[in-house]
């Protein structure tokens, strides 16, 4: 009797420590991965990330020649230590390790009267002979110069030069700037800010009607019979196709529409589109979720007041079911913000740093497949927008939850 | 002065909202009819685009539909398309995943919501919520980063070497970690549904509490927890950029070596998109059309059997 | 006596069931008919074929007519939006709408179209002083109504009702949510109303029928048993059921 006891607390203590192991095996999990991303990305995580473009440009900018000789710049008094600063020409440069673990000097300040601010684009094209900022963050590629001698030399990121180093070479030996060479910084994810900003919007106008009016239609209004049953059906079966499956049928069924409006290649239109119809069983579900929560005597009383049944849904049906929607929008924005494999098929993987509706673009998380997906993948910048899109899903997530909340207490 | 309301009703009124009623339910209607048939619609376009390949009078040479469904080889440059193995390799990763992630999510479920003590509880479900509201890619991300880190050194302790880490046992740890919030989601559900008289019932004919929880609550919860199993395995097959980070896309197979690179069938559809015409393009749906008959098939087989586990007692 | 609803030989079908039988009724104008009778007997049914509100109901099927001052409302040319405008209703449960009490009152009108302001406001005071809550609430009138107690709520009901210059106002057990105090409020109101309005008002308690009603209508089993000025259905009840009913051997 004793051993048989003492067994069966062996085998519950046994069967207990695996529930909470397994318990512990999800947290470990939740714990890595942030860990991981965090860890990884946090580095790039300012505000260089979000405004830079993806792609870096290069530029090769001459100087107004009637101002193009050195003078005395003194350095600013504001200026931190780590900077070097041209005394003659009145610039500041700074060192910087990028994240391919590359030096780079980059210019960090340009005093107002210093003869750079009459840089100009020498580069063939539409923007020769315009005036080019000398803004902070440009790579300085090259400086080319000409000595006291009449001797030309260079410095620069080609010379393998550090920022202390340029600013002593050209307050040394440089009488006259022939050119530098600047690059963008690039790396940056403001295209792709950019585009998941417009899949957001577009994809909504266009399913939010849809689906609120699918939804108040099937709640409020429709009979039970065959044609509404085969309706529900089919919307529900939309749950549970893969994403992926909605990227053929944008490229099949929805590109001749964006054809029509002038896109040549797969476009964040199409992309919008496909959304809008992945979107489509998240908003009517959690539509019609906040309509039976409303009660019904509210509907009673407006009928019995003599107004009509479109009077009764939009002045109260609606507004009552508010946070119900709201947190279906909420959760649509999450779904478009998360999604990558109908979007990689609709909208192609180019990064584009000048995203229009009509041409290809990546969204945030596509951004990361295309980083990822090539010979060298950029884990840094995966993790500084996994990051954005984890904090971004969060907070969505908690405001969902308070929503949820707000329309249960209403009317209980 | 007193005015009367009904002085200011204009004549007509009523006339007019009734057509406003009836314009308005028309187009609602119509909306719901869109929303509704969109299914249709992708099932229908995905179906023609898909068998085209194999048609008779095809632009870029018919495909013999045999080869292609039994083949054991894909190599898109030589322009052959066999989708047999991997097909297998898709149910291999997706049961492979299912069979680890299931105990682990039932375990979770039971733990939540009948052991841990209350403050933990909402934790636990918070923790649940985040794994489910992590996107696709992020989780590809970190497949990529740590889970083929591990793989190769579990491999390396083996004395096997591999790709990088990307191999068949990466897909199924990803899709493992994947599924598992979904499966825990609805057994927490089907848990907390259980009478509790059952329950007490159990209890007082002696059981112990643990004993109760895993005798009584998991069988009568059984029918939830194997929706939420067959919702997560639709999962595991639909999931497409995460898996296409570390499948390898293997040429050839079925992949049955754990540490192998393996291809399926959604890691194939994102492989190489760079055609916009042709075979290459055309057959992704075909690829897309067989992707969906797999989900169809193994929902209808796994409905079966819960019917007959749940008719059992 | 002029007549306000003519009922004829109503029958209302759920699919196959019949909840109401051959129901013949006249309903006097400017007077307080209570219909009385056990819980589903189909008191509160044939309260809402009066304003139509049943046809919102699936495999709802109405055969027969009634008349409201000489014009069946169950005519294929009725407009069931103009005949609520016509006879209002208050719900057992109080349901004011969730904005502000001056809103609730100007719902009925704006929904028929009216904008003006002056009028608006007159028709909202006049409401609520009809309804007797004027002096509690008319400092607060941009305040939510949900902040209102049940019997205020209930009266702002009313009051919403009245807004619509109705000819009949229909009351589904108005006072069966509220306390004593509450329901003597909507009783004596009810007296008030009266002299402009036409009412009808389902009431489980024998003793609310006596005190507010003129004339009282006993159903049951979805037939009307006996119908008669209130004072000779409480003291000599022709129908034996109606007196078992009375005297409280049943329901």
């Amino acid at each position: 009797m004793k051993t048989n006891l003492i067994r069966r607390k062996l085998s519950d203590g046994f069967l207990q420590f695996l529930t909470l192991f397994s318990s512990l095996l999800a947290v470990g999990v939740l714990t890595a991965l942030f860990y991981y991303i965090f860890a990884n990305g946090l580095s790039l995580m300012n505000t260089d990330l979000l405004r830079n473009d993806y792609w870096s440009v290069s530029k090769i900018v001459a100087f107004d020649e009637t101002v193009n000789q050195p003078g005395l710049y003194p350095r600013p008094q504001d200026l931190d230590e780590s900077v070097a600063w041209s005394e003659k020409w009145g610039i500041g440069f700074v060192d910087y390790l990028s994240h391919e673990k590359k030096q780079l000097v980059l210019i960090e300040t340009v005093a107002a009267d210093s003869p750079l601010q009459s840089a100009f684009d020498t580069s063939a094209g539409a923007a020769q002979g315009k005036p080019v900022a000398l803004s902070a963050g440009l790579q300085v590629e090259k400086i080319d110069f000409s000595q006291a001698a009449g001797t030309a030399d260079f410095t620069g990121m080609l010379a393998s030069a550090t920022a202390a180093e340029v600013a002593q070479t050209l307050d040394q030996q440089a009488v006259k700037l022939t050119s530098i060479f600047i690059k963008t910084p690039g790396g940056g994810i403001r295209g792709s800010i950019i585009t998941t900003a417009y899949l957001i919007l577009v994809s909504l106008l266009i399913a939010l009607p849809i689906g609120i009016a699918s939804a108040v239609y099937l709640s409020e209004m429709a009979k039970k019979n065959r044609i509404n049953m085969l309706i529900r059906t089919g919307i529900e079966t939309l749950t549970g196709v893969p994403s992926i499956v909605y990227g053929l049928m944008g490229v099949s069924v929805l590109f001749p529409i964006t054809a029509l409006m002038g896109a040549k290649t797969t476009n964040i239109l199409l992309g919008a589109l496909t959304m809008a119809i992945i979107l489509l069983p998240t908003i009517i579900r959690s539509t019609e979720e906040a309509l039976l929560v409303v009660p019904k005597g509210l509907r009673d009383a407006s009928l019995s007041l003599g107004a009509s049944q479109t009077q009764t849904i939009f002045k109260i049906t609606l507004p009552c079911a508010m946070p119900g929607i709201l947190s279906g929008i909420l959760l649509s924005i999450g779904r478009v913000v998360g999604e990558s494999a109908a979007l990689i098929y609709t909208m192609g993987t180019f990064i584009n740093d000048k995203p229009g509706l009509l041409k290809q673009g990546t969204s945030l998380a596509v951004h990361i497949w295309s980083v990822m997906s090539g010979e060298q993948p950029n884990f840094e910048l995966a993790c500084a927008i996994s990051i954005m899109i984890l904090i971004f899903v969060l907070i969505l997530n908690i405001a969902v939850k308070f929503l949820t909340r707000r329309l249960q207490k209403s009317w209980h | 002065m007193e005015e009367n309301l009904r002085d200011w009703i204009k004549p007509g009124q009523a006339i007019r909202k009734q057509k406003t009623d009836r314009a308005v339910r028309t187009l609602f209607f119509l909306a719901a009819l869109i929303s509704g048939s969109c299914i249709v619609l992708i099932t229908f376009f995905i179906l023609m685009k898909g068998i085209q390949p194999f048609l008779p009078n095809y632009a870029y040479g018919t495909v013999s539909l045999k080869d292609f469904l039994f083949g054991t080889l894909w190599r898109q440059d030589q322009g052959v398309y066999g989708v047999g193995f991997i097909v297998i390799n898709t149910l291999i990763s997706a049961f492979g995943a299912l069979l680890l992630a299931f105990p682990i999510s039932v375990l979770t479920a039971l733990f939540i919501v009948k052991i841990a003590p209350k403050p933990i509880k909402p934790f636990m479900k918070t923790v649940v919520e985040l794994l489910a509201s992590i996107p696709s890619v992020v989780y590809g991300v970190f497949a990529a980063g740590v889970i083929t880190t591990l793989v190769k050194t579990l491999a390396a302790y083996s004395g096997i070497s591999t790709a990088g880490g990307s191999s068949l046992l990466a897909v199924i740890l990803l899709l493992a970690i994947m599924i598992f919030p979904t499966i825990t989601s609805l057994s927490i559900t089907a848990i907390e549904a259980v009478d509790r008289d059952l329950e007490l019932g159990s209890l007082a004919l002696g059981a112990t509490a643990t004993q109760t929880h895993f005798k009584v609550v998991l069988t009568s919860a059984k029918s939830g927890i194997f929706a939420g199993a067959i919702l997560g395995i639709g999962r595991a097959f639909g999931e497409a950029t995460a898996v296409a980070m570390v499948a390898g896309n293997k040429l050839f197979g079925p992949t049955f070596n754990l540490f192998d690179i393996t291809r399926t069938l959604t890691s194939t559809m994102l492989a190489g998109l760079k055609e916009t015409t042709g075979l290459d393009y055309d057959i992704r749906f075909s690829v897309g059309l067989v992707l969906m008959a797999v989900i169809l098939i193994s929902n209808l087989v796994l409905n079966l059997i819960k019917k007959k586990v749940g008719n059992m007692n | 006596m002029e007549t306000c609803f003519e009922v004829k030989d109503l029958n209302l079908y759920y699919g196959e069931n019949q909840a109401l039988k051959h129901l013949n009724l006249t309903i006097g104008r400017n007077r307080v008919m209570a219909l009385i009778g056990p819980s589903g007997c189909g008191k509160s049914t044939f309260l809402r074929c009066l304003n139509r509100m049943n046809d919102l109901i699936e495999n709802c099927r109405i055969t027969g007519e009634i008349h409201l001052l000489e014009q069946n409302i169950y005519d294929q040319k009725m407009n069931v939006v103009q005949l609520r405008t016509k006879v209002g209703m208050v719900f057992q449960k109080p349901n004011p709408f969730p904005m502000s009490i001056y809103d609730n009152i100007a719902y009925g009108p704006r929904c028929q179209g009216v904008k003006e302001k002056k009028l608006l406001n007159q028709i909202v005071e006049r409401s609520l002083k009809s309804a007797a809550l004027y002096e509690e609430v008319k400092d607060r009138l941009h305040d939510s109504a949900m902040a209102l107690s049940g019997g205020q709520q209930q009266r702002l009901c009313i009051a919403r009702a009245i807004a619509m210059e109705p000819e009949v106002i229909l009351m589904d057990e108005p006072t069966s949510a509220l306390d004593p105090i509450a329901t003597a409020k909507i009783e004596e109101l009810i007296e008030q109303l009266k002299k402009t309005y036409t009412i009808v008002i389902v009431t489980h308690s024998m003793q609310q029928a006596s005190r507010v009603s003129d004339d009282t209508a006993f159903f049951l089993l979805g037939e009307i048993v006996e119908t008669d000025k209130t004072l000779t259905i409480f003291s000599k009840p022709k129908d034996k059921r109606t007196e078992d009913y009375i005297s409280g051997r049943f329901g």
